[in-house]
């Protein structure tokens, strides 16, 4: 018994004396569902990180294998009907053009012969990080290539082109959610820290923006790109939208908060105390709500990487050779795709699971920032 | 009374002023778009074999009237936006209003039914699960509003055309049958019309729905609690009759406020979701407007008719609140 509460009692002092971050990361540990969504979302993130090493080839035109287009996912397997070996191994695919297929090229797969999966297999060059040259790839397959969800028309692998994605959906939200929150911050700080008049001006603004409907708006300003952009040019650009027309939502948010925020008694002692404005935004303002911002910051990029993949998909957003969700699915409205090859559609399955995961992490980031969350339960 | 005129009037002229600046956004934007009407329509005569000097390009900008400075454009252009008359699209050369017509129509019908759609399900949906202790079924609610955002209208309209098309053989696209398409509109083309526009207002109206049953169960469970309610249940007032009379009312006054926005979100899928099931309504328009031609003045146009339909939405809402809500009512007219 007496033991007992000699350790409540350092439990209870550890959470007195706890900063604010070992608050919300212990709270943030109790919901099992974010945590969970946290590591998929932390898989998923290194895998993007180091697509070009986990995946066996090149996701571009120079990578493709022009012996198997539209190709079917080929699943590693252990038996098959020779008897079974302990590597898992696919068969080989051969083409072929004979009197028999009527002259055209028929894709076939031999059943008599085996391509055993190798582990670090040395492929094309890349690199690593966009730094470290290297030419080993996590795995392959010796004589011929592994498609493990199949090829497109010209060849490419689908498994490889997905993990691209990843990354570069991963690069277009950041830089997105990043020049959304400087907007956000400037505007909405303006607006809130300053009231009056110049916050009914900002406002109007930010309504007015915000009324306009998104994806039309980014049609519209995307329209604009030359064509001859080059493919990095473009990406920038694309990101550069996103931001420009993503900021409207934080920047009421920051403007709300501050509005309450500023006044309060702390701030009021500071102003006395002769501190100047920038002074009590940057020590005093902006340290009180850091966490809601990356909350919202957390929050607001499934939204960005969900307007990129939408431009992409209608062709105005992302072309090729970039990897991106929307370039993956361009070509897969055609019927003959929708009947004949549904492993296009692999890369969606990706995607619902990246954006759910970001959305379950933020809302268990907005719980455990909350600190009233406990006192209510 | 005459408060209650003051009120509306103040939220018009706001509802106006948005409108405005919206307005100069948009024209900014056509401005920003790479060679004028003039040259793009001089280019396109220069392909079909007549020669083109720089003077008829100038003589067409004057016609235009694309000559005059930024200002008097743009006033031109929102006074005549005002009246319904967009001027002719650059690659079409045709008048835009015709252009737009019923498929303008359309699309806002197609929209506000998927918006209508949204809160049928969401507001008793929501109301049950919040009143619930069903921990199942508030789980799996939840699965589905977090659902509605990861897999967005398009891909849902992806995903049920895979479908269909594996299963039934059928696409499921369109809004008319072919012997419809371009016949007058009588009965039989308003139910032709209806046969085909379940699809589209189910898909447009999932995220919705997902979004709403969110907010819904939110208040609700924030009314909930509280002890007007608690207070009503100890006079005997139980079941359905409570949770309406009561914590409904409440709850439901923001909602009122928030359609704007729910409509703001539909419009931005519909372009996306038009192309896939190939409706010809002005969404695809919008898509064939930009990506397709850069026709300006037609993108420019669809733009600033979606948001005035927001804005006046917007405006309806706030005022049928203050109808609807008492403590509104109060506060105008003290």
């Amino acid at each position: 018994m007496m033991h007992n509460t000699s350790q409540s009692q350092s439990a209870k002092e550890a959470y007195f004396t706890a900063s604010q971050h070992q608050l919300i990361w212990a709270r943030f540990k109790k919901q099992r569902t974010a945590m969970i969504a946290a590591i998929v979302l932390i898989v998923m993130i290194v895998s993007g990180l180091m697509a070009p090493f986990l995946s066996p080839y090149d996701p571009t035109i120079a990578g493709r294998d022009k012996d198997y287009t539209n190709g079917a996912p080929q699943m590693p397997k252990f038996c098959d009907t020779a008897g079974c070996a302990a590597r898992p191994f696919i068969h080989a695919v051969e083409r072929e053009r004979s009197i028999k297929t009527n002259f055209r090229w028929v894709t076939k797969t031999n059943e008599d012969k085996r391509l055993y999966l190798q582990f670090f297999v040395e492929g094309s060059t890349y690199k690593l990080f966009g730094v470290l040259p290297l030419d080993i790839h996590l795995f392959g397959v010796e004589g011929g290539k592994i498609h493990l969800f199949g090829t497109d028309e010209d060849g490419q692998d689908i498994f490889s082109r997905t993990l691209h994605a990843i990354w570069t959906s991963m690069k277009v939200g950041s830089i997105g959610v990043f020049i959304a929150f400087v907007l956000a911050l400037a505007i909405g700080g303006v607006a809130g820290y300053y009231g009056g008049v110049i916050d009914g001006v900002l406002q109007m603004i930010t309504d007015a923006v915000r009324t306009v409907p998104a994806i039309p708006l980014f049609m519209a300003v995307a329209a604009f790109m030359p064509p001859e952009m080059t493919a990095e040019a473009r990406f920038f650009y694309i990101s550069l939208i996103l931001g420009l027309i993503g900021w409207p939502t934080l920047a009421r948010r920051v403007r709300t908060h501050l509005l309450t925020e500023r006044n309060q008694e702390y701030i009021l002692a500071a102003q006395l105390s002769g501190a100047t404005s920038s002074h009590v935004i940057r020590r005093h303002l902006l340290p009180s709500f850091t966490s809601y911002i990356i909350v919202d910051l957390v929050i607001s990029f499934p939204y960005m990487v969900l307007s990129e993949t939408a431009l992409s998909f209608i062709g105005l957003g992302l072309k090729d050779p970039v990897s991106s969700l929307g370039v993956l699915l361009q070509k897969a409205t055609s019927a003959d795709v929708m009947l004949n090859y549904q492993w296009y559609f692999i890369p969606v399955i990706f995607f619902v699971v990246l954006v759910m995961a970001f959305v379950f992490v933020g809302d268990g980031l907005r719980d455990a920032a909350d600190p009233y969350s406990e006192t209510a339960s | 009374m005459l408060e209650f005129g003051r009120f509306v009037a103040t939220r018009a002229i706001m509802a106006l002023f948005t409108l405005v600046l919206v307005s100069l956004i948009v024209f900014s934007l056509m401005e920003m778009v790479p060679a004028d009407c003039a040259e793009r329509y001089l280019a396109f005569k220069n392909t079909q074999g007549s020669g083109i000097s720089v003077e008829d390009i100038d003589a067409e900008r004057q016609r235009l009237g694309l000559d005059k400075p930024f200002f008097t454009r743009w006033g031109v252009w929102i006074v005549n936006a005002f009246q319904g008359e967009f001027g002719d699209s650059c690659i079409l050369r045709v008048s835009i209003a015709q252009l737009l017509g019923v498929k303008f129509w359309l699309s806002i019908g197609l929209c506000l039914s998927a918006l209508f759609l949204a809160y049928a399900i969401a507001i008793p949906v929501g109301i049950i699960s919040a009143a619930t202790n069903n921990r199942l079924l508030d789980n799996s609610l939840k699965f589905v509003s977090y659902l509605g955002l990861a897999l967005p209208n398009f891909l849902l309209a992806l995903m049920i055309m895979l479908f269909s098309t594996v299963w039934f053989g059928e696409t499921l696209t369109g809004l008319f049958s072919k012997e419809y398409r371009d016949a007058p509109w009588d009965f039989a083309k308003f139910v032709d019309l209806l046969k085909h526009a379940w699809l589209p207002i189910f898909i447009l109206g999932w995220s919705a729905t997902a979004f709403a049953l969110q907010t819904v169960r939110a208040l609700m469970s924030d009314e909930i609690g509280k002890l007007y309610v608690t207070a009503a249940s100890a006079r005997g007032i139980y079941g359905r009759k409570l949770l309406w009379r009561y914590p409904a009312r409440h709850a439901l006054g923001p909602i009122v406020n928030s359609l704007g926005f729910d409509l703001n979100r539909i419009f931005s899928e519909l372009p996306i979701v038009a192309l896939i099931l190939t409706l010809t309504d002005a969404g695809a328009l919008l898509i064939d407007a930009l990506a397709r031609s850069n026709d300006q003045q037609l993108a420019g146009a669809i733009i600033f008719l979606l948001t005035a339909s927001i804005v006046s939405l917007n405006f309806f809402t706030d005022v049928l609140l203050a109808v609807l809500d008492p403590r509104i009512r109060k506060s105008i007219l003290k």
